[in-house]
């Protein structure tokens, strides 16, 4: 092995990705007076949180009485109950506050006529506990995330927050169970580099690229799932993968959910709008893994558009082009550029896309990481805390509702900055590091870059990601996830013999990838094989064989650990939360999930 | 050498001068101002061309016509100044050259303009 | 004086020439700048004879085909593929654009020249250093200045107010427009670059702000406002459609109102 040298940095803090949540989080911290660090592989502008369009949810009530009880409700209900209700509460009682620090903070919000923050409807966001829609998500035109992404790097800019911009972040340095900083290869130089710190923060979002058509960007690749996975901590319900209903045919390229809070609707081959036929009270403002089961059914029953009868057509067409001009110039943009569509004059054609991973690291509402250890199943892993969508609070259970991503970025990043500066003492001293904690870092990193197999990464890629568009898809069978598990143990066989061509340090992404690569093939692994052990349909699990919810036997979380070695997944579980954080609310009891 | 300041510090450079909003309007208003007095410059080329010598001493000799070529000349050779004191900014970079070509920028012009106003101060004032 | 040709170790010498693999559809050929800094050579162009029937139908498609089945050593940036994070700026047929939002079917002659954005240091291959440009940025201090205690809520904001920020916040930070600015490129240490400004003026227009004119001093400067010359190449190639142009000449209005 050629010899590498560290180059050491000493922190408080280091945050992992400067997405919506890492940004947040590591304002907090700097604000909290915790000297930290932002380690990214993207400069922060370039996240995927940029890409988000339709808005934020916060019960404001600038559009009518609101209450963030509803809030809850819907959360809960849209996360078909596996979502755990302390950290929904969480959640939803802290959601206006973060909005209006976004605004102060500068964040352009489309506004209503008397200046408030304008809000539109969403998937699932009903009042009075299920009644009717309600106009909740708050919005910047449809670039409510880019326009969040960029006033919070400004913000980080205005305070003493110290970014490591175009570093990839390698492995956890793991102390007998105890995590003690992060280590990153710098790309513009080829350099190596240790971080300590007494909290690791991953906020690396997540693995939407181990599919083969996905919204997500290419850089979506949960490197922090990865590297939670090589440090022998669990993930969660990473079975629980969203399809969002909108995405563009053959492009995959994200079409808000705010295009139907606008008025759009869906409509088949026959012209039909059939999303009245399977949720009649809010039709095409159903939850997305609703919406997606409705579509994949019509196309398979033979109603899908196009002269392969493989899509759905999103009409928006009759509604008045000032309107889109104003609150959807973003999608216009796209449906021109990747479909070729004018919408204000032609539906545009879309499927369900790959979109969104409600699993991810599990951790309490604190966004301290959690694991399970002999009976006590939220064990506190010291030294780390993840949010965002590489974690899993859990806050959307089984589906997310849209625009509840990005009101778990803020108030999850703020809450794991309020328990940094509970929990740690700026400037304390921090034990020190020793080779052993670094050097299967350095093994891996090495063995990738002098990798001379017979596959190339892009060939392996493809095949993981055929596996899991094929296999664990909006709808699943026992037989498909079955063969899902097959392949995918077959991809993590392969990756002895994956080839890299380019040997150099400096923006070596054929090694890039690859390191990102093997992060997804784990993550993808414990999808699979977590699916296949689901033998209910909850939310985005829909399984044809075993159709119905079954809260007796799985009403609980799934815990899964990879050994790539061996390849074997072990299982275990977490119950859900059957609680509330404080007596303001009681626990929602599951019922039929109807809308 | 700079290879080691931070890139705030690069981008920040010398901070702001806080003055260059009366250069940008000067420029403006002296542009408008070398639109008739152009024109008029013009005609009055053409039917200077027309008289003699006395005739055209007696032109520039009339209070209106030397107001107007002394200003068409101080503007004219002002605007030109600026002008090429920006495209010197623009390509030259290296100090000394830039300083000692935006020095004799300035002296070309004014001793160019202040020779034509004079003559023309001397036409008028002196007769011919 | 100035500079006209590239320094020595600039040049750019003839690459390889990778073909198409046999049983190809329509081929198309692309000339790509290659630059390894490990390698210690001079940078060069590539060609590569791409198969179009295998490949999307963008410049960015492409690159990853490239990259993916026939010289996986081709390194650029690119993240979301829908030119919303502007990662993938460069120049593509003489223009600045993002790879990931422009046709190849789009750019015109024969071979399809791509190279990194212009006169920027290059880290390797088609990624130039971008270091300057986002302190640049940073130097305009992109944050909401205010005094005034916030209030519980919101700031409130007309509408006709926030419609004055349209065409400015949707900025990317590609830097497609600054580095086809020949203004920033003779002066790129001292000229703020149309980027930069536009950003600044995003603030300076924004209603809530209270540093107006704080944030106008700070741009009074021959260089770092002056320096535009309404050339208008970042309006041409802005690949957002927006017009930085406009937003430089608004702020020079404004400094002249503040005088007159």
């Amino acid at each position: 092995m050629a010899a590498y040298e560290f180059i050491d940095h000493k922190f408080d803090v280091v945050v992992v990705g400067a997405g919506g949540s890492g940004l947040r989080a590591a304002l907090g911290c700097a604000q909290a007076g915790l000297k930290t660090a932002c380690v990214t592989k993207v400069f922060p502008t370039r996240s995927h949180t940029v890409a988000a369009q339709g808005g934020i949810s916060a019960s404001l009530g600038n559009m009518g009485e609101d209450d963030w009880r509803w809030h809850m409700y819907d959360t809960v209900k849209g996360s078909d109950w596996l979502g755990d209700q302390d950290a929904i509460e969480y959640l939803c009682r802290n959601a206006p506050a973060a909005v209006y620090e976004l605004e102060h903070w500068g964040v352009p919000f489309s506004r209503t006529a008397d200046g408030k923050i304008y809000q539109r409807a969403f998937g699932g966001m009903t009042k009075n506990y299920g009644e009717a829609p309600i106009q909740r998500t708050c919005a910047a035109a449809d670039r409510t995330g880019h326009a969040m992404l960029h006033t919070m790097y400004g913000q980080s800019l205005a305070h003493e927050t110290e970014f490591f911009i175009e570093y990839f972040a390698l492995d956890l340095i793991m102390d007998e169970g105890i995590c003690r900083g992060v280590t990153a290869w710098k790309l513009d130089d080829g350099t190596l580099h240790r971080f300590q710190a007494q909290l690791v923060i991953l906020a690396t979002g997540g693995y939407g690229r181990a599919y083969f058509s996905c919204t997500s960007a290419h850089t979506c690749t949960g490197d922090g799932g990865g590297m939670v996975l090589r440090a022998g901590l669990p993930l969660q319900d990473m079975e629980f993968v969203q399809f969002h209903p909108t995405g563009i045919y053959g492009a995959g390229c994200l079409i808000t959910e705010g295009a139907r809070g606008e008025g759009g609707y869906l409509t088949n081959s026959e012209g039909e709008r059939f999303m009245e036929r399977y949720a009649p009270s809010v039709k095409d403002l159903a939850p997305r893994d609703m919406v997606s089961r409705a579509m994949t059914m019509e196309i398979r029953e033979g109603r899908g558009v196009g002269p392969k009868k493989d899509h759905i057509f999103l009409h928006l067409d009759h509604l008045d082009p000032k309107i889109l001009a104003e609150r959807l110039p973003g999608i216009s943009e796209s449906a021109k550029i990747f479909a070729g569509v004018d919408v204000t004059k032609e539906p545009i054609p879309v499927l369900p896309t790959v979109h969104y991973n409600m699993g991810g690291i599990p951790t309490n509402f604190y966004s301290e990481v959690v694991t399970k250890a002999g009976r006590d199943p939220d064990k506190v892993v010291p030294g780390l805390m993840a949010v965002g969508e590489a974690a899993c609070v859990s806050v959307h259970g089984a589906n997310r509702l849209g625009s509840n991503s990005l009101i778990d970025l803020v108030v999850f990043g703020r809450s794991a900055a309020l328990r940094a500066a509970d929990t740690i003492k700026a400037g304390a001293t921090q034990p020190e590091l020793k080779p052993e904690m670094t050097d299967p870092h350095l093994a891996r990193f090495d063995r990738f870059r002098n990798a001379d197999g017979g596959t190339s990464t892009a060939d392996l890629r493809l095949e993981m990601q055929r596996a899991m568009q094929e296999d664990a898809a909006v709808y699943r069978t026992s037989d498909a996830l079955k063969s899902g598990v097959k392949r995918m143990q077959d991809v993590n066989a392969r990756k002895p013999d994956i080839k890299v061509a380019d040997r150099s340090l400096v923006w070596n992404s054929d090694l890039m990838e690859t390191l990102e690569l093997d992060n997804l093939i784990g993550q993808a692994m414990v999808t699979v094989v977590g699916a296949e052990n689901r033998k209910e349909s909850r939310g985005a699990h829909a399984h044809e064989d075993f159709p119905d919810r079954d809260d007796k036997t799985w009403m609980k979380h799934t815990l899964t650990w990879f050994d790539e070695k061996t390849g074997k997944v072990k299982i275990d579980f977490r119950p859900v939360h059957s609680f509330t954080m404080t007596n303001d609310i009681a626990y929602i009891p599951p019922k039929a999930r109807v809308y | 050498m700079s290879g080691f300041r931070t890139p705030l510090a690069r981008a920040r450079g010398l901070g702001s001068a806080k003055h260059g909003v009366g250069h940008w309007i000067s420029e403006r208003v002296g542009a408008v101002a070398l639109v008739p007095l152009v024109i008029w410059g013009a005609y009055s080329v053409i039917r200077l061309a027309q008289l003699d010598y006395y005739g055209a001493a007696a032109w520039i000799a009339s209070p209106v016509n030397a107001t107007l070529m002394i200003l068409t000349i101080a503007i004219g050779f002002t605007h030109m100044q600026a002008g090429l004191r920006v495209v010197i900014e623009d390509y030259i970079h290296k100090t000394l050259t830039k300083a000692a070509l935006l020095v004799l920028n300035v002296f070309v012009a004014g001793l160019a303009g202040a020779l034509a106003i004079m003559s023309i101060l001397k036409v008028a004032l002196g007769g011919a | 004086m100035a500079e006209f040709r590239l320094p020595k170790n600039s040049r750019i010498t003839n690459g390889k020439h990778h073909p198409a693999p046999a049983g190809s559809g329509k081929t198309r050929t692309f000339k790509i700048y290659r630059y390894d800094p490990d390698s210690g050579e001079n940078p060069r162009w590539d060609t590569y004879d791409v198969d179009l029937s295998q490949c999307g139908p963008m410049v960015l498609d492409v690159l990853i085909h490239i990259k993916n089945t026939m010289d996986p050593t081709l390194t650029f940036r690119r993240s979301c593929r829908e030119g919303i994070c502007g990662s993938c700026a460069m120049n593509i047929a003489g223009r600045n654009t993002l790879a990931c939002i422009k046709g190849h079917d789009e750019c015109p002659g024969d071979k399809v020249q791509i190279s990194p954005l212009p006169q920027m240091a290059v880290v390797k291959d088609l990624v130039p250093d971008l270091t300057l440009f986002y302190a640049q940025y940073a130097s305009v201090e992109p944050w909401l200045h205010t005094e005034t205690p916030e209030p519980q809520k919101e700031w409130r904001q007309a509408p006709e107010d926030r419609e004055k920020l349209d065409g400015l916040y949707e900025c990317i930070l590609c830097a497609c427009c600054s580095t086809s600015c020949p203004s920033y490129w003779w002066n790129q240490d001292k000229y703020l670059g149309p980027a930069a400004l536009l950003h600044a003026y995003r603030w300076i227009i924004d209603s809530r702000d209270e540093a107006t004119g704080e944030r106008l001093d700070e741009l009074e400067d021959p260089f770092k406002l002056y320096r535009c010359h309404t050339i208008m190449n970042c309006a041409q190639v802005c690949p957002k459609g927006l017009n930085p142009a406009k937003a430089i000449a608004e702020v020079k209005k404004m400094l002249a109102e503040r005088v007159v």
